[in-house]
């Protein structure tokens, strides 16, 4: 998977990007003082990514993940609609919030989404085939 | 006869920003130079002609800040007259080396012709071919509306103050180039979400255009606009209209006697002959000049037969044919069932007519000919002639959606593309904590300057071209190395504030590479309160 190779400034972030009905991506971002607890075994190395319902606040899913990996992909909660992220570290044995995300919009799915769409895509993909 | 159906046709003209101007032939800049022979200039001659002859074509034209500005960039402009030139000179060989060949003769000659009319179009507007877009929407020909200032993906910019910056760019762009507000706003990919609702509103927009299963639920379907609950304007995009142009496979642009794009003299041509048309790297790349036609489904490059320009004009005028007979059957069968007359509307890349299916403008003038001369119940319209005079809208909640693969944001957001984000982010972030934390105070000129050229270079860091690029794996090492270079460099210039130790120098570099946006102000990405 190719990556930038300039550094990005050290700040945290966790960004929720809605992909289709049935995933959304996430991206998390550490500032240095993070990153040295994770690199110091202060924090165990799996975070957990959890999902919840914007609007009530209700616990949807969770996700475990390596801190290194900075992004995941998530299954949209079945309820779909309004949603929001946090990052979770365990320390001590207790999990400790670290990050909240943005709320983004899981699309409800539609039949004719795959029908109906086009794109340019066809031409540049025979360009290279 | 009267209507018994409007057509809308929305051609969105765009081309991410490419400007080096520190190099004399820069492969990506041919992206420009062929759209604007193959494309731009046979639109913009089709649009004068029959505007000329009376005929009103009534159509609609996204063109996107960035192409905007490179239209009206002064050094693109010689390159441009250049490679114009050079093509012209090569094709004189060609003439030469075709001479005992009649069929490939008869295309060589077509091809001096494309290229001396592009000439003449170029010298006539002296290179700016803004111009006669501008003068036709003046006269009442044409409507132009805009896009996101440099086609970012609005559903993937989370934080409202880049949205806003993305509208608000736009917006004061079209402004300076075509001296009026803009009323329309064209998604870039289609990409719509529900809050982008209210920032096209407070930004000054009127109306936007969705996919069509964005209206999925809607009474009449595609067939009419719709309003937001804030009173934004919505036309959906009419999948059946676009497939029979798109599509290579099933559409028209796959008939056997149209140009072939995938065979091309800078492929097949001696060496040493086309060695002085290639790029400084000597690598054999297209030259535009592609005499083969595309024969046959399923034939082989090394079988495909010479293009004969007057055998493909006959099938333009019988897919124009065609494709009219559609939407009257669709008018027709619509105003069956409901009673009321349909709109369709018909979106497409204008890259596409022309750059992609040569016989595009040829389709396209043929079609709004048609019309008139067989007096056929159907009308142009443009989107701000239908929003005045169609009743009001009735109100829906469009869907989450985009016209890309899938229908939704996967071609953005994959495994090939997604680790830029946070470089995105980054430096958008930084951009509006940084616009924030100066927004009121008094500062240097040369501070000034340093920001707006961030504020640039985050703009164009933000272009959903370079996740797409990276997608189809085209031209990927540029598609990442220009995110990069913009993120950083954003990056780097407000750090540079901050710590008041601006590089004047690597300033005024950057700032005449990327010269897009001349009065952006760096405020622009503050946080407001209504945003």
């Amino acid at each position: 998977m190719p990556e930038l190779l300039r550094p990005l400034p050290a700040e945290d972030r966790l960004v929720l990007l809605p992909k289709n009905p049935g995933m959304f991506f996430i991206f998390w971002q550490f500032s240095r003082g993070r990153e040295d607890s994770f690199q110091a075994a202060s924090f165990a190395p799996e975070i957990e990514l959890r999902l919840s319902y914007a609007e009530d606040k209700t616990a949807a899913s969770a996700h475990k993940a390596p801190w290194r990996a900075g992004r995941a992909y998530l299954p949209v909660p079945e309820r779909g609609g309004n949603c929001e992220a946090a990052l979770y570290a365990m320390r001590n044995g207790a999990w400790e919030k670290l990050l909240e995300s943005n709320q983004a919009a899981a699309p409800a799915a539609a039949v004719s989404a795959g029908d109906s769409a086009y794109g340019s895509l066809e031409f540049h993909k025979k360009v290279l085939s | 006869m009267s209507s018994r159906g409007s057509l809308m046709f929305l051609l969105h003209a765009h081309l991410p920003y490419v400007n080096h101007p520190e190099d004399s032939a820069f492969l990506e800049e041919n992206w420009f130079f062929e759209a604007v022979v193959e494309t731009y200039v046979p639109i913009i001659s089709v649009l004068e002609r029959l505007a000329a002859e009376g005929i009103r074509p009534g159509v609609a034209v996204s063109i996107s800040p960035t192409l905007g500005a490179m239209l009206e960039n002064e050094a693109l402009e010689n390159k441009l007259c250049l490679y114009v030139s050079a093509r012209l000179e090569l094709l004189e060989k060609e003439l030469e080396r075709a001479q005992h060949d009649p069929a490939l003769l008869k295309t060589v000659k077509f091809y001096q012709k494309l290229y001396e009319d592009a000439a003449v179009l170029i010298h006539k507007y002296s290179g700016d071919l803004i111009t006669p877009l501008k003068a036709l929407q003046h006269a009442g020909q044409i409507e132009i509306i805009t896009t996101s200032a440099t086609h970012a993906l609005l559903p993937l910019l989370t934080r409202p103050e880049a949205v806003r910056a993305q509208l608000a760019a736009a917006a004061e762009d079209y402004e300076d180039r075509f001296n009026r507000k803009p009323s329309g706003f064209w998604l870039p990919e289609c990409a719509y979400e529900p809050r982008l609702n209210s920032y096209l509103k407070l930004s000054g927009f009127k109306y936007t255009f969705t996919e069509s299963h964005a209206v999925g639920g809607a009474p009449n379907g595609v067939y009419s606009p719709y309003r937001a609950s804030n009173g934004l304007g919505l036309f959906a995009r009419d999948a059946a209209s676009s497939r029979e142009v798109w599509s290579s496979k099933f559409g028209y642009p796959g008939d056997p006697a149209y140009r072939e794009f995938y065979r091309d003299l800078g492929y097949d041509g001696d060496y040493e002959y086309i060695r002085p048309y290639l790029g400084s790297d000597g690598i054999r790349r297209p030259l535009g000049l592609k005499y083969h036609r595309i024969t046959g489904q399923g034939a082989d490059l090394a079988s495909k037969e010479y293009y004969d320009p007057e055998a493909a004009l006959l099938r333009v005028e019988a897919h124009a044919a065609d494709f009219l007979a559609r939407r009257m059957k669709q008018t027709d069968d619509f105003y069956a069932s409901r009673g009321t007359r349909p709109l369709i509307v018909s979106c497409y890349d204008a890259e596409l007519f022309g750059h992609w299916w040569f016989e595009g403008p040829a389709f396209l003038e043929a079609v709004i000919r048609k019309i008139r001369a067989e007096r056929l119940p159907l009308q142009f319209v443009t989107p701000t002639e239908y929003l005045n005079s169609c009743q009001e809208p009735q109100e829906i909640v469009p869907a989450i959606s985009s016209w890309g693969e899938n229908g939704y944001f996967d071609p953005w957001v994959n495994e090939t593309n997604d680790f830029i984000y946070p470089a995105v982010y980054a430096a958008t972030d930084k951009m509006i904590e940084t616009a924030n934390r100066f927004r009121n105070q008094d500062i240097s000129s040369l501070n000034v300057r340093a920001l707006n050229q961030a504020a640039r270079e985050t703009l164009l860091a933000q272009s959903s071209d370079w996740a797409f690029l990276l997608y189809i794996g085209s031209h990927s090492d540029y598609a990442r190395g220009r995110l990069e270079a913009h993120a950083a460099g954003a990056i780097k210039l407000l750090g540079e504030v901050i710590e008041k130790r601006v590089d004047e120098p690597a300033l005024a570099a950057l700032e005449q590479k990327n010269c897009v946006f001349p009065r952006l102000d760096f405020r622009v990405f503050a946080s407001v309160s209504k945003f």
